[in-house]
C-alpha cells in the first residue's frame, strides 16, 4: 500500500515541473518587465536606469533562460509567488486575503448539493420508471442545460430586487463583521452553485444506487425479513455511496472553476471574481499564478481521492 | 449440366447477388437505418432535433424573419417593452432584440459547432493514430491531454483569452484548444478495445497501412460514441461563450450572440426594470441547449449497441 502511494506521488512531480514550467514561460512572454513582478513598484519608482540595470544582474535576470526559471521556482516552492503588476502587493497576499470567500462558497454549495443529490438520486433509483423518477431526471437535464448565471440572475431578480428579501451582493458590507452576519448574502450564491452541481450529483447517485440495489447481497438482506427502508437505505445506500463520495470529493477543486461566473453575478469577493477582474485588466503575473494554483489543488485532489478509494477498494493497487 | 457451362447474363448476376444477400441476412437499407429508427422512436431526441433545426434555420434565414437591423441603433426607441412592431422590445440604445437573437444564434451556434467539430478534428485523428500505434507518441499525448486536462477549464480558457486577446476566431481556437481532451480520451479508449480485433490483425497480415487501417476500418466502428460526444461538447461550447460573453470577456461585445446579449444584465436597473432586455436570450440559451442535449441522449441510446432491446 506504502509503495503505491510512494509511486503515485512521485508521479506527481514531473507533472507539476511541466506546468510551472508552462507558467513561468508565460510570464516571461507576456508583456511587462520582469522587475516589477519581483520587485514592489514603489521601489522602482525610485531607481536610476543603471541602478536598475544592476538590480537585474543581482536578482539573476540577465542569466540564462533555465537558471531564470530554476530561480523562479524554487521562490514559489518558498512561497515567494511575486507581485501584482497593477497594485504591487504580493500575489500570496492577494490571494490569501481572497481564499476564505471562495472557500466558503464552494463548501457550502458542496454540502447542500451532496445531500439533495444524494437523496434526490437515491428517491429517484427506489422509484425507478415513476412520476418521481421521470421529474428528477428532467430536473437533472435542466439542471445542466442552463447556464448557472441565468438562474443566478432570475434568483436576484425575484428574491433580492422585488421581494427585497436578501441582499443583492457582495459578502461584507462595512460595520457588520461576525460570521453571521454574512450568511444572509451567502444564501443565493450558494444556492444557485448548489443547484446546479445537484443535477451532477443526482444521476451518479442514481446509477450508483441502482448498482446497489441489483446486487446479491440485498435479495439476501430482504430475505432475512429485514424491513424495506432498512434494506434500502442501511444495505443499498451505504454501498452506493463510497463512488457518490469520492465524486463529491473530486469536485472540491473544480469548483473553483465553478465558481468563476457565480461570483461574478452576485459581487461575491473571491478568487473567481479576483480572476475575472485581474484578467479584465491583463496583470499577467496573477492570472497566472491563479491559474497555477488552481491546477496544483486539482492535482491534489486527485491524489488524495486515489488515496481514499485505495484504501476503500484494496484491488487497485494490484494494477 | 448444361446451366453450368452457360454464359450467365448480367440479369441472372444480380439475382444470384440478391439471393445471396438473402441467404447471409444482409440488407444495407435495413441496416444502415437501425439507429435512426431507433432515434425517431424517442420523442424528446425528435422533439429537440426539430427545435434545434428550427433556430439554426431560423438564425441562418434571418433576414427572412425580421425586418430589423440587429446593429442598427435607433435613440428615439430607447428600452421599449414589446410592442406590435418591437415583438421582443429593443434595448438600451434602441436595437429590436428580437432580431439581436435570431442574428446572434449565427454566431453562437457557429461558435459552439465550430468548437466542437475543431476538437473532433483534433481529438479523434490524434487519439484514432496514437491509440492505434501504442509506444513513446501515445504517452507523449496522453501526457499533454492530462496537463490540460487537470486545469478547470473556465481557468484555462481565461488564462488564454488573457494571452491571445478577444476574437471570434481566438474564441473558437481558445475553446478547441482546451477542449479536445475528452473526444481524445475516448477515441483512444475506443481504439485500444478495437484493436485487439481479429479483422484488425488480418488487415495486418494483408500488409495494409497503418493509417489505413485505423482510419478507415477501425474508426467507423467507433463513430457512435464520437457522434455523442461532438453533439454534447456543442451543448458545452454554447454555454461556455454565453458565460464568457456575459463577462465581457467572449466574443467582441460589438458582434450580437446570445452570450453578449446577456452582458447587459450586469446593470442591476436593467435586470429589474427591463426583463425583456436580457431574459429571452436566457431562455433561448437554454432551450437550445437542452434541445441539444436530448438529441445526444438520444443519439447515446441509439448508437449504444449493448441497449439494442
Amino acid at each position: 500500500m506504502f509503495v503505491y502511494f510512494l509511486r503515485r506521488f512521485i508521479s506527481l512531480i514531473p507533472m507539476v515541473l511541466v506546468l510551472s514550467f508552462l507558467i513561468y514561460l508565460g510570464l516571461e512572454l507576456t508583456p511587462g518587465d520582469a522587475v516589477s513582478f519581483m520587485v514592489p513598484p514603489d521601489q522602482i519608482a525610485n531607481l536610476k536606469p543603471e541602478d536598475l540595470e544592476k538590480m537585474r544582474d543581482s536578482l539573476g535576470l540577465n542569466d540564462p533562460f533555465f537558471i531564470r526559471y530554476l530561480n523562479w521556482l524554487s521562490g514559489v516552492l518558498q512561497g515567494d509567488f511575486g507581485y501584482s503588476l497593477a497594485s504591487g502587493v504580493a500575489i500570496k497576499d492577494i490571494v490569501l486575503d481572497r481564499l476564505p470567500a471562495t472557500l466558503e462558497l464552494s463548501i457550502a454549495a458542496l454540502i447542500i448539493s451532496s445531500l439533495l443529490g444524494v437523496l434526490f438520486g437515491t428517491l429517484s433509483a427506489l422509484y425507478r420508471g415513476s412520476i418521481t423518477d421521470n421529474f428528477f431526471t428532467l430536473f437533472g437535464m435542466i439542471g445542466v442545460s442552463v447556464p448557472e448565471f441565468i438562474f443566478g440572475l432570475i434568483a436576484l431578480v425575484i428574491f433580492a430586487l422585488n421581494l427585497e428579501w436578501l441582499p443583492v451582493g457582495q459578502r461584507l458590507l462595512p460595520g457588520y463583521n461576525s460570521y453571521w452576519d454574512h450568511m444572509p448574502h451567502l444564501i443565493m450564491p450558494a444556492g444557485v452553485l448548489a443547484l446546479m452541481m445537484t443535477a451532477g450529483v443526482m444521476r451518479y447517485a442514481r446509477s450508483s444506487m441502482l448498482d446497489s440495489l441489483n446486487k446479491e447481497f440485498i435479495r439476501t438482506a430482504r430475505s432475512k425479513g429485514i424491513p424495506e427502508w432498512r434494506v434500502n437505505f442501511v444495505h443499498g445506500l451505504r454501498v452506493a455511496l463510497i463512488p457518490i463520495a469520492v465524486l463529491i470529493g473530486f469536485r472540491l477543486p473544480m469548483l473553483i472553476g465553478g465558481t468563476v461566473i457565480i461570483e461574478q453575478v452576485f459581487q461575491w469577493p473571491g478568487i473567481g471574481e479576483l480572476f475575472v477582474y485581474n484578467v479584465r485588466s491583463q496583470n499577467y503575473p496573477l492570472v497566472m499564478m491563479i491559474a497555477f494554483f488552481s491546477v496544483i489543488a486539482v492535482l491534489l485532489a486527485s491524489f488524495l481521492i486515489d488515496l481514499v478509494t485505495a484504501i476503500l477498494d484494496p484491488r487497485i493497487k494490484l494494477e | 449440366m448444361s446451366r453450368e457451362t452457360k454464359p450467365k447474363s448480367n440479369l441472372d448476376k444480380r439475382f444470384d447477388l440478391i439471393r445471396d444477400r438473402e441467404v447471409f441476412g444482409y440488407n444495407p437499407k435495413e441496416s444502415g437505418n437501425r439507429a435512426f429508427k431507433k432515434l425517431k422512436s424517442n420523442r424528446l431526441a425528435v422533439i429537440g432535433l426539430i427545435f434545434v433545426l428550427a433556430i439554426i434555420f431560423t438564425s441562418i434565414f434571418a433576414p427572412l424573419f425580421t425586418k430589423y437591423n440587429p446593429q442598427k441603433v435607433d435613440l428615439r426607441n430607447m428600452l421599449k417593452p414589446p410592442s406590435a412592431e418591437h415583438i421582443l422590445g429593443t434595448d438600451k440604445i434602441g436595437r429590436d432584440i428580437y432580431a439581436r437573437i435570431i442574428y446572434g444564434g449565427r454566431i453562437s451556434i457557429l461558435v459552439g459547432l465550430g468548437s466542437a467539430l475543431g476538437a473532433a478534428l483534433i481529438g479523434v485523428s490524434i487519439g484514432a493514430y496514437t491509440g492505434y500505434r501504442g509506444g513513446w507518441w501515445d504517452s507523449i499525448f496522453l501526457r499533454i491531454s492530462e496537463i490540460v486536462m487537470s486545469f478547470p477549464q473556465i481557468i484555462l480558457v481565461l488564462l488564454l483569452v488573457t494571452i491571445l486577446g478577444q476574437s471570434l476566431m481566438n474564441l473558437i481556437i481558445i475553446f478547441t484548444l482546451t477542449g479536445w481532451g475528452s473526444l481524445y480520451r475516448m477515441t483512444r479508449a475506443q481504439m485500444l478495445s478495437l484493436r485487439e480485433e481479429e479483422y484488425v490483425q488480418a488487415l495486418r497480415a494483408f500488409g495494409l497501412s497503418r493509417p489505413r487501417i485505423c482510419f478507415k476500418h477501425i474508426l467507423p466502428n467507433a463513430l457512435g460514441p464520437i457522434m455523442v460526444n461532438i453533439t454534447l461538447s456543442t451543448a458545452m461550447f454554447i454555454l461556455q461563450e454565453a458565460g464568457l460573453s456575459f463577462l465581457g470577456l467572449g466574443v467582441p461585445l460589438n458582434i450580437p450572440t446570445w452570450g453578449n446579449i446577456l452582458n447587459v444584465a450586469q446593470d442591476l436597473r436593467i435586470l429589474q426594470n427591463y426583463w425583456w432586455v436580457w431574459l429571452p436570450s436566457g431562455i433561448t440559451i437554454s432551450l437550445f441547449v437542452l434541445a441539444i442535449n436530448f438529441v445526444g441522449d438520444g443519439l447515446r441510446d441509439s448508437t449504444d449497441p449493448t441497449l439494442h432491446g
